[in-house]
C-alpha cells in the first residue's frame, strides 16, 4: 500500500465495478448458451479459428478496419480511441515494469505513473515520448469527435445516432479523460519545472534537477512549462493533486457508465468475435448469444445512412441502431420492431457484423400472436396444380398478381420444350415467408409443410420460382432434399447456355435492379445480369449488387404506410432513370410493381424481356 | 318452455348505438386511411386465402369498424399475410398492418 494515494480511489473503485459487472454479464450470458453452443466454443479453442479470432480482434476491435472503409476520418477517429488508448495503457504498463524492475505494483501505479515517477525530459528516446505522442493522437481524436458532432457529413455520415442518457454521460467522461490526463501530467511537470525535483532517466539512477527543466516529453513538458510560467507558485503546488483527482474521477465516471452505454461494445466485441468464429449464430428464437450481439453494437450510426426508411420516407427512430438499443433496454415496441424492410443494407454496412435481420426477426417472433388451433386447417387436401413434368413452377402470390410474368414464363417453357408442372397457376398456398417475416414462424411452418407435401406428391426434381421471396424460404426453411430450387433467372440462364432457349440480341439498354431477397438474400447477382447481356446492353445503377436499393414494398415491413412505400419506390425509379437506360429490368414481381408505380421508366421482369426476345 | 319446433329469426339489425365503438375509434386513429375505404373489395378479390376458403377481409374490417368484434380474431387467422390486398388497394390502405394489429389486439372469441 506504499503507493496508495486517496485520489486513486475513484479510478480503483470504477475499475473494480466495471470488472465485476462485465464478468457477471459475460458469465451469465455464457451460461445461458445452449449446451451444444458452449461445446462449439470450447472445441473452437483448440482449432485454427482462435488465430482467426485473434486476428479479427486486432483488425476490428483495435484498428477498426471496416470503419476506415466507410470514411477515412471516421476510421482515424475510431482507431485513435481504440488503438491509441490501448497502446497508451500498454506503454504505461511496460514503463512501470521497467521502472520497478518487474516488482508487482497495483494497477493504479501503472495508470498514474507520471504522478509517482517523473521521467526526465530529454530529446532522446524515452517512454514519455511515446506516451506524449499517443496522448496527442488521442486529443486529435477527441477534436475529431467534437467536429463530428458539428459536421458529421465531413466524416462520411449524413446522420448520426441520437444518444441515450447513459451514452451522454459516458461520452462526456470519455472526452474529458484525455484532456484531464494532459492537465494532470502537465501540472506535475510544471511543479518540477518551477521548483526542480527528482527525476528518473531510463537505465540510470535518479537525478536531482534544477528549476527550469521540468519532466515529461514534448507535449506535457511544454504545457507544463506554460503552466509554470502562467500560474503563481502556490496555486501550482495546490493544484497538482486536484488535477490528478479530476483525471481519476473522469476515469471512474467512464467505467461506471460504460456497462449502461454504447461503450459496452469495446469489450463485448471480443467475446462476440470468438463465439462467432466458433460457429455460433442467432436463430429463430431469442437466445443468450443475441445478448453478445446486441451489446456489441457501438451505436456508431453507420447503419442509419443506408436505411431508405430514413433517407427517402423520413421514418426515424426505427433503424437497426435504435432497434438494438430498445431491445437491449427492454423497451422494444411493435412500432420499432415491425417498421423495417429487412432489406439487409444496414447489415451490409455494419462494421461489427451484427446479424440485424435475424435479431429483428426473433424479436418479432417473441411478440407475435400464438398459433391458434387448427390454423390453416382449410388448406388440407387442396391441390389445384396442373400439368405434369419433372420441372415444377411455383408462381407465388406476387407473380399471380403480375400475370405478365406468368405469361412470359409460359412462353419460355413452351419455347424450350420443357414439360412443366404448374403448382399454383389457379391459386395456391402462400410460401409462408411473409408470415415468417412477421414473426409467426410456427404458423408459417404449416404452409411450408403443405407446399413441401405438394411438391413431393408430384415428383418434381427441379422447382423454379419467379419470386425471390418464395425462393429464399424454399432454400432456407423448406426441407426439399432431392429437389433443386432455382430462381427463374438461374433457370433461364441455364436454358440459354444449354441452347434450349435462343433469345435474339436486340441491343436495348436495360438497367438492372437487384431485388433484396435475390441479391443480399440468396447471393444471386450474376445470373440475371448474364441473361440481360444475352439480349441487350446492361446498365448498372450507382448502388448495385450488395449495396443495391430496396424497392420499398418489402413484405417484411407491415408498419410502413403507402406514402412511405411510394417514395422509396420512386427513388429507386429515379436511380434507374439516371443510368440512361431505356427500361428497368428486375427479377422480382414485387420490385417490378413498386418501381413501375412512379411511371418514370418502363419496368419489366427478366422473364418478360426474355420472352419478348424469343423468335415467333 | 315448450319447443314448438320453430324460432324467431335472429335479429340482423346492426345497432351502432349499443355497440362498443371505443376500439373501432382507436383503430381509426391509428389507421386514418381506413376512412377512405370505398369497400371496392379488391382486397378480397385477390386474397390468397379467400381463393381457397371463405375468408373475406373487407367484411371483417367492416365488422370491426361497426363495433362487432365477435369472431373476427378467429377468422383473421385464416389470412396468410401474403400482402396482395395491400398492393391492389386503390386507397393505399395498409391492410396487412391492420390484420396483424387486429390479431394482436382483438380478444380470441
Amino acid at each position: 500500500m506504499e503507493h496508495f494515494r486517496l485520489f486513486v480511489l475513484p479510478f480503483w473503485l470504477g475499475a473494480i465495478f466495471l470488472l465485476v459487472t462485465l464478468l457477471y454479464k459475460y458469465i451469465s450470458w455464457f451460461i445461458g448458451l445452449a449446451p451444444d453452443e458452449r461445446r462449439l466454443f470450447f472445441r473452437s479453442l483448440f482449432s485454427r479459428s482462435v488465430f482467426r479470432s485473434v486476428g479479427e480482434v486486432i483488425r476490428e476491435s483495435l484498428f477498426h478496419r471496416k470503419i476506415w472503409r466507410t470514411n477515412k476520418l471516421l476510421g482515424y477517429m475510431h482507431t485513435t480511441f481504440a488503438l491509441g488508448w490501448f497502446l497508451l495503457i500498454m506503454v504505461g504498463w511496460i514503463e512501470t515494469l521497467v521502472y520497478f524492475k518487474g516488482e508487482n505494483v497495483p494497477l493504479y501505479v501503472d495508470i498514474f505513473f507520471s504522478y509517482y515517477v517523473h521521467p526526465i525530459f530529454e530529446h532522446n528516446f524515452n517512454f514519455s515520448l511515446i506516451k506524449d505522442a499517443l496522448l496527442l493522437l488521442l486529443l486529435i481524436g477527441v477534436c475529431l469527435a467534437l467536429f463530428k458532432r458539428i459536421r458529421s457529413r465531413a466524416m462520411g455520415m449524413k446522420r448520426t445516432t441520437k444518444h441515450t442518457w447513459g451514452d451522454r454521460v459516458a461520452l462526456s467522461a470519455l472526452w474529458l479523460i484525455f484532456p484531464a490526463r494532459l492537465l494532470a501530467e502537465s501540472m506535475t511537470s510544471a511543479v518540477i519545472w518551477k521548483f526542480g525535483g527528482v527525476v528518473w532517466a531510463l537505465g540510470e539512477e535518479h537525478h536531482l534537477i534544477l528549476p527550469g527543466i521540468g519532466c515529461g516529453s514534448f507535449l506535457t513538458n511544454t504545457t507544463g512549462e506554460f503552466l509554470a510560467r502562467v500560474l503563481p507558485p502556490d496555486i501550482l503546488q495546490a493544484g497538482e493533486l486536484p488535477a490528478w483527482w479530476f483525471y481519476s474521477i473522469t476515469l471512474c465516471a467512464f467505467f461506471v457508465a460504460l456497462p449502461f452505454s454504447r461503450y459496452m461494445h469495446i469489450f463485448t466485441e471480443i467475446p462476440l468475435i470468438f463465439l462467432r468464429n466458433a460457429g455460433l449464430k442467432s436463430g429463430e428464437k431469442v437466445s443468450s448469444y443475441d445478448q453478445f450481439q446486441t451489446h456489441a453494437c457501438s451505436r456508431c450510426g453507420i447503419c442509419i445512412d443506408p436505411c431508405q426508411l430514413q433517407r427517402d420516407a423520413g421514418i426515424v427512430g426505427v433503424q437497426s441502431v435504435y432497434f438494438l438499443r430498445d431491445r437491449r433496454s427492454g423497451k422494444l415496441t411493435d412500432q420499432v420492431a415491425d417498421n423495417c424492410l429487412m432489406c439487409g443494407r444496414c447489415e451490409q454496412a455494419c462494421p461489427v457484423g451484427i446479424e440485424q435481420n435475424k435479431l429483428r426477426l426473433n424479436s418479432r417472433r417473441e411478440r407475435a400472436v400464438p398459433v391458434g388451433e387448427n390454423r390453416y386447417g382449410y388448406i388440407n387436401g387442396i391441390d389445384r396444380s396442373e400439368g405434369t413434368g419433372k420441372v415444377g413452377y411455383f408462381a407465388g402470390c406476387m407473380t399471380l398478381l403480375t400475370p405478365k410474368i406468368l405469361r412470359a414464363m409460359e412462353r419460355i417453357f413452351e419455347a424450350s420444350g420443357e414439360q412443366v408442372w404448374w403448382a399454383d397457376k389457379e391459386g395456391g398456398v402462400c410460401c409462408g415467408r411473409p408470415l415468417k417475416l412477421s414473426g409467426e414462424i410456427d404458423a408459417a411452418r404449416r404452409m411450408m409443410e403443405y407446399n413441401t407435401e405438394l411438391f413431393r406428391k408430384h415428383g418434381i426434381t427441379v422447382l423454379v420460382t419467379s419470386c425471390p421471396i418464395c425462393l429464399r424460404v424454399f432454400r432456407e426453411d423448406y426441407a426439399l432434399e432431392g429437389i433443386e430450387v432455382l430462381h427463374h433467372s438461374e433457370y433461364i440462364q441455364r436454358l440459354i447456355v444449354s441452347g434450349k432457349l435462343s433469345p435474339r440480341f436486340g441491343g436495348e439498354n436495360f438497367a438492372y435492379h437487384d431485388p433484396c431477397e435475390l441479391g443480399r438474400g440468396c447471393g444471386i447477382y450474376d445470373a440475371p445480369r448474364e441473361v440481360i447481356r444475352s439480349i441487350g446492353v446492361l446498365s448498372e445503377a450507382k448502388e448495385n449488387r450488395e449495396k443495391a436499393l430496396c424497392c420499398g414494398a418489402s413484405v417484411a415491413n407491415i408498419a410502413i404506410n403507402d406514402e412511405g412505400q411510394r417514395r422509396i419506390g420512386e427513388r429507386v425509379a429515379e436511380e434507374m432513370v439516371a443510368t440512361g437506360a431505356s427500361a428497368a429490368v428486375t427479377a422480382c414481381p414485387l420490385c417490378k410493381k413498386s418501381i413501375a408505380r412512379s411511371n418514370l421508366i418502363p419496368v419489366y421482369d427478366l422473364a418478360e424481356v426474355v420472352a419478348n426476345a424469343l423468335p415467333d | 318452455m315448450v319447443n314448438w319446433g320453430y324460432t324467431i329469426t335472429r335479429v340482423r339489425r346492426v345497432d351502432i348505438d349499443s355497440n362498443d365503438m371505443s376500439y373501432s375509434r382507436k383503430l381509426l386513429a391509428e389507421f386514418p386511411e381506413l376512412q377512405s375505404c370505398i369497400a371496392c373489395g379488391s382486397c378480397t378479390a385477390t386474397c390468397t386465402a379467400g381463393n381457397l376458403t371463405k375468408f373475406n377481409v373487407r367484411k371483417l374490417q367492416t365488422l370491426v369498424r361497426r363495433g362487432e368484434y365477435e369472431g373476427v380474431r378467429k377468422e383473421l387467422e385464416k389470412c396468410m399475410l401474403c400482402g396482395k390486398c395491400r398492393l391492389v388497394c386503390p386507397r393505399g390502405i395498409n391492410i396487412r398492418g391492420l390484420v396483424q394489429k387486429l390479431k394482436k389486439e382483438l380478444p380470441v372469441k
